[in-house]
């Protein structure tokens, strides 16, 4: 592979680490609630995914413990923003917060273990395609898990029936209350789901991208996810390309190191946070008419 | 409204103190409830503690004792308080405005970034005093530039700023790693990711013989100013009427958007200030986590006290007072020195719960 190969491939593979966890925020903010506390449920779910599959040997079993502890924290947060009308991007920072504490806590005893990650699956003809083959079809099972949940979940908000009550949660919860649902319970689950992706997102960076486990290892990937869903204006195909687009950039500088690009380390682990700035500003006016009205009102109105 | 009511429950809304005018007791319930709501937390703090085989009683001893009864850890957390204090209010004042500075760590970094430098390549034969204020400008026009970036993308461009204000705190830490792991390197630090550190003349001093120093003092000057600013100028009232409502604002004739980023600047500048005396009044240098997530703490005071600027100063001090257990937890009992973060965040899942009764809140 060469080295824009190996940059593309690499985008793939840590863009799903953001893919997941944005889907996820993307679901809940259609419901009208903001989820700053993706993060956290990330860490959760890369402690989670990675004690597991440290213990048990199993990835598999392992990521699916990441997406509960992702949803355990979201239901707090859910809890806490629905029931309890607390402040959403507080109680999102609040949640990261519990969720630093309590892996640094629990997550010690695994610092230094060794796991089975999940292993690469070269998909049989695909894969062999010269250029594209190695950087889309030759990956962890998540990856394609993830190009599966793209579709998956924009059928799901658009073109099915739960789809358009969750997204009249988020625009007029007072409508969807008359019309005889429960917007507070749709709101719960809607985070919940949410969340456990994020918690899935966890698990792929943990055991699938970087095969490790290290105090704070998400880096603010689960803030990026927020930035994502708002620039991509809460449509799935764009929470797609968002996220690759990161993952490239975050590739693109241990790619250019390992090249031996004299450019300090540091500079480049900026790049990806800029990229996302810079991307966020250049289509924000576009998108801010589009926010679920639940959504404004969350980002727009706490003093 | 009676004193008494009034001194338990300091956020009645107008309207609801008329229906219990009449009432010249305590109630005992709310009071309950908010109590319940704090011992809930320390009890579930106590439960995780006993998760990792602690005692509870022990760590909570262990805690007091850091925060109160140990040598000098009174002005250990007054000194640790002044980061915290400062990206707190940070946080409140583009909050009267109607807007979120998420980016209070970012900026804190800045904001030691440029006091770094001018201690270490400028001030060094200048007096005390003259390096203080270079530095101490420096450090507010990084943090103000760092919160200006995300305003004006706000005001500008609409760009979301709880966003973009938390994504610059990675840019910062990176630019700050950037720099000491290279060009500001210490070449006496044994190879040591850290800056020179600064001339003994740009230190601050401590005061009455204390550990205490300067720093604590111009913090303090700081929050009262920021109360004044807030509550006794007009600018403080035109920001509180452009958080109100905006539309409103922009009718009035107010320049909604210039208030805007200058509350973002103003708050800039106080974190930027807050990483300033940071540096100069205790890390004297830049190392990686040398703000140890102070900016984030800051925002939960922040959120705490409510936005208001004697409140927020006090909630920074129990954090700050919270926060200098972790050593000694990390030391006797083998827990992740983290692990106060945990009783840092419970302290904020309160009053969150209890935001559907707003009254007991706090």
């Amino acid at each position: 592979m060469n080295g824009l190969q190996q940059a593309l491939a690499g985008g793939v593979e840590s863009g799903t680490v953001i893919l997941f966890p944005a889907l996820g925020e993307l679901i809940g903010e259609r419901a009208g609630i903001v989820n700053l506390g993706s993060e956290g449920c990330m860490l959760a779910g890369a402690l989670a995914a990675y004690a597991l599959t440290a213990e048990t040997g199993s990835p598999v079993l392992g990521v699916f413990v990441g997406a509960a502890a992702g949803a355990l924290i979201g239901m707090a947060h859910a809890y806490l923003v629905v029931r309890r009308r607390a402040d959403q991007l507080a109680s999102g920072l609040v949640m990261w917060f519990l969720a630093v504490g309590l892996t640094a806590v629990l997550g010690a005893a695994f610092v230094s273990r060794t796991a089975t990650p999940l292993e690469v699956v070269k998909i049989p003809l695909l894969g062999s395609i010269p250029g594209l083959g190695p950087i889309l079809f030759d990956h962890d099972p998540l990856v394609y898990l993830g190009y599966a949940l793209v579709p998956l979940v924009w059928w799901i908000l658009f073109r099915t029936r739960a789809g358009l009550v969750l997204r009249a949660t988020g625009e007029r919860p007072e409508v969807v209350a008359v019309a005889g649902r429960r917007p507070e319970l749709i709101q719960i689950a809607a985070v919940s789901i949410g969340a456990a992706l994020a918690g899935v997102g966890g698990a792929q960076l943990s055991v699938g991208y970087v095969d490790n486990w290290f105090d704070d290892m998400t880096n603010g990937y689960g803030f990026v996810a927020v930035a994502v869903v708002l620039f991509a204006a809460w449509r799935p195909l764009w929470v797609l390309f968002g996220s690759y687009l990161f993952g490239v950039a975050l590739a693109s500088a241990s790619v250019l190191q390992a090249h031996g690009v004299a450019v300090n380390q540091y500079l480049l682990d900026a790049l990806p946070y800029l990229v996302t700035i810079v991307v966020l500003v250049a289509v924000a006016r576009r998108g801010s008419n589009q926010a679920p009205e639940g959504v404004t009102r969350a980002l727009t109105n706490t003093s | 409204m009676s004193t008494t009511a009034q001194h338990t429950l300091p956020e009645r809304a107008p309207g609801s103190g008329r229906r219990n005018a009449g009432l010249a007791r305590v109630d005992w319930r709310r009071v309950a409830i908010v109590l319940g709501a704090y011992f809930g937390c320390l009890i579930l703090f106590g439960a995780v503690v006993a998760l990792k085989g602690a005692s509870p009683t022990g760590v909570y001893n262990s805690l007091i004792h850091s925060a109160l009864l140990g040598d000098g850890s009174l002005s250990e957390v007054i000194v640790r308080a002044v980061p915290i204090a400062l990206a707190a209010l940070a946080v409140s004042v583009p909050a009267k405005a109607g807007l979120v500075n998420v980016g209070g760590e970012g900026q804190l970094i800045v904001g030691a970034i440029a006091a770094s430098g001018i201690g270490v390549f400028i001030s060094g034969g200048l007096p005390g005093p003259v390096g203080w204020v270079l530095m101490a400008v420096g450090g507010m026009a990084a943090g103000a530039l760092w919160a200006g970036i995300p305003a004006v993308l706000r005001t500008g461009l609409s760009a979301n700023e709880a966003v973009t204000t938390l994504l610059m705190n990675f840019v910062a830490n990176d630019l700050m790693l950037y720099l000491i792991y290279q060009p500001w390197k210490d070449p006496t630090g044994g190879g040591q990711p850290q800056s020179s550190p600064l001339p003994g003349g740009d230190v601050l001093p401590s005061i009455l013989g204390s550990t205490i120093n300067l720093a604590a003092v111009v913090a303090l000057v700081v929050a009262i100013g920021v109360w004044g600013l807030l509550k006794r100028t007009g600018f403080g009232f035109a920001l509180r009427v452009v958080g109100g409502n905006q539309k409103a604002a922009h009718r009035a004739g107010l320049p909604v958007n210039r208030l805007m980023v200058s509350s973002m600047l103003v708050g800039g500048a106080l974190a930027g200030l807050g990483g300033m005396l940071n540096l100069a009044g205790s890390q004297i240098q830049l190392v990686p986590g040398g703000t140890a997530t102070y900016g984030y703490i800051g925002f939960l005071a922040a959120f705490l006290g409510r936005h208001d600027p004697l409140k927020v100063v006090l909630a920074a001090l129990v954090f700050s007072a919270i926060a200098i257990g972790n050593s000694g937890l990390e030391l006797n009992y083998g827990l992740d020195g983290s692990v106060v973060d945990v009783l840092l965040a419970l302290l904020v899942v309160a009053p969150l719960w209890l935001s559907r009764n707003r009254k007991e809140a706090f």
